[in-house]
């Protein structure tokens, strides 16, 4: 792989950094990473507010998603009320929601992180609800069997059977909540890695800067999928 | 959906009675119109008796049986079972699953002990560990106790739901193909195992299951209940099997009256022996 990026290097004549020019300049944005002046973020600082924002709007998304997502599953009724909603929200773009959050808010921070809300909603709530409407009839039969309460049919038989499927929401959540963010504040500009992007790297003339936040976006990316994949093997049993 | 008479007499209980099945009618709603799975089905059944129900698939056996569970709901007629009328699952009557239908991320243990713990309403939590020990050293899994379900074999599967059934004490055993996924040694075991569960209680409680199994049916059952195809399927015929117990699994199928039963079950259920019968 280092070879091609080396070759197309060439072919453009070096306007398109090499690996080692970008080793470079990853050296030099690495410097002092954690730096947090009034006039200047380091990138690990810019990183970090990125993640913060994520981790707001996902946590909130999903603390609103996974209730929903539960009650559409488990009656006819309210799956017909709001997967009407859902299935017409969901496939607009979650940029979209953003001059809607500035309007709400007033405050560009708050607007990213209003749309990484909206958009961390529909994978989970999608998910949880199937999860939910498909447990086994055996599972339901133990529990009406041996006369569970409701809250013993809830935390021991509803819960852990549609956790692998809410994890699974979550991590499509997470993933499409990642993607965004970088979009959000390259929009709202002034923080976060998507500030770093179009700021330091296209503004200021530099490919090897974008090519670093693309490769630290990347990593984080999937460090975050993989979180969320050891939890989906973990709370997955077999029968 | 033809109304019950209400001049019905109503039904005299004697104390042995465990189960009265008065002339139950089930029918499902379907997308084709109603479907009737059994028709004007009555049954008694002692207390300490063993009865299987016998028939081809989808004859509607795993029907009746859950009315007398309680998770089906007879369309008309009723059934009492210990003398009072069935209107939702209950504690006296323990069900055993075709499928084990244990909760695949609760130990062998916490499948045992939340049963029991909703079941059994008056009794401290010490009490109702004691039980769920006691009867997984039953069923010889006691060191198999932290395990999860899908770390068990069939076999070890189907003792924790038999388990599971037993803990909560019910005078009542009902039991709806247990044995159906088990291969034929596996199977053959877990009979010899129920009837000692059974001999251990002072064969006081009533076991009902259905089987299509009728090797299994004669082994266990003081009384074989063969049910005609469906749909709207009836009792076809009782079959009494006055075999002494205990009963040695590898004497009794030279007994005479043990041939005798299997032929006349055999004569009940199947209408082609051999390939000359089919025209």
């Amino acid at each position: 792989m280092g070879g091609i990026w080396e070759l197309i290097s060439s072919i453009t004549k070096y306007e398109i950094p090499s690996p080692t020019m970008t080793w470079q300049v990853f050296k030099e944005v690495m410097q002092n990473p954690m730096q947090d002046d009034p006039d200047y973020k380091g990138i690990g600082t810019k990183l970090l507010s990125s993640l913060k924002r994520v981790g707001i709007g996902f946590g909130c998304g999903s603390l609103i998603a996974i209730p929903i997502g539960m009650l559409m599953g488990s009656n006819k009724v309210i799956m017909n009320i709001i997967n009407p909603m859902v299935q017409i929200l969901r496939p607009v773009s979650p940029l979209a929601w953003f001059p809607l959050g500035l309007a709400i808010f007033q405050d560009s921070p708050k607007a990213s992180i209003f749309m990484i809300f909206i958009c961390s909603l529909w994978p989970t709530l999608i998910n949880t609800a199937f999860g939910v409407s498909h447990i086994p009839q055996d599972h339901k039969n133990v529990g009406k069997a041996f006369g569970f309460s409701v809250w013993k049919y809830i935390t021991k038989i509803v819960v852990p059977y549609t956790l692998p499927h809410i994890l699974t929401g979550l991590r499509l959540s997470i993933g499409v909540a990642w993607m965004v963010i970088v979009a959000g504040e390259m929009l709202s500009g002034g923080m976060g890695l998507g500030y770093f992007v179009w700021e330091e790297g296209f503004n200021g003339g530099s490919i090897a800067k974008i090519i670093v936040a693309i490769i630290i976006i990347g990593v984080v990316g999937l460090m975050l999928d993989r979180i969320f994949m050891g939890l989906q093997k973990r709370f997955s049993y077999a029968v | 959906m033809i109304p019950a008479p209400d001049n019905k007499l109503k039904p005299v209980f004697n104390a042995g009675k465990s189960i009265e099945v008065n002339n139950v009618t089930v029918s499902f709603k379907t997308p084709k119109g109603i479907y009737t799975a059994v028709k004007d089905i009555s049954l008694s059944v002692k207390k300490g008796e063993i009865v299987t129900i016998i028939g081809h698939s989808g004859c509607g056996k795993s029907t009746l049986m859950g009315t007398i569970s309680g998770m089906v709901k007879p369309t008309s007629g009723e059934v009492f079972a210990n003398n009072s009328l069935v209107t939702k699952p209950g504690p006296d009557r323990g069900i055993v699953f075709q499928n084990y239908s244990l909760l695949p991320w609760l130990t062998v243990y916490r499948n045992i002990y939340e049963a029991v713990d909703s079941a059994i309403k008056f009794k401290t939590a010490k009490e109702k560990k004691q039980l769920v020990e006691n009867n997984l050293k039953m069923v010889n899994l006691w060191e198999h106790k932290d395990k999860l379900p899908g770390q068990l074999s069939g076999g070890m599967k189907q003792r924790v739901a038999i388990a599971r059934a037993f803990a909560i004490n019910p005078t009542i055993l009902l039991l709806d193909e247990p044995f159906g996924a088990l291969d034929a040694l596996t199977k053959s075991n877990m009979h010899v195992e129920l009837l000692k569960l059974w001999n251990l209680d002072n064969r006081e409680k009533t076991i009902v299951m259905v089987t299509h199994d009728i090797e299994e049916a004669i082994f266990l059952s003081d009384r074989v209940v063969v049910m005609n195809n469906g749909p709207a399927a009836t009792i076809k015929e009782i079959v009494d099997v006055p075999l002494s117990r205990p009963r040695n699994k590898k004497n009794i199928v030279h007994d005479q009256t043990y041939t005798a039963i299997h032929d006349r079950l055999l004569n009940l259920l199947i209408d082609k022996f051999s390939i000359d019968d089919i025209h």
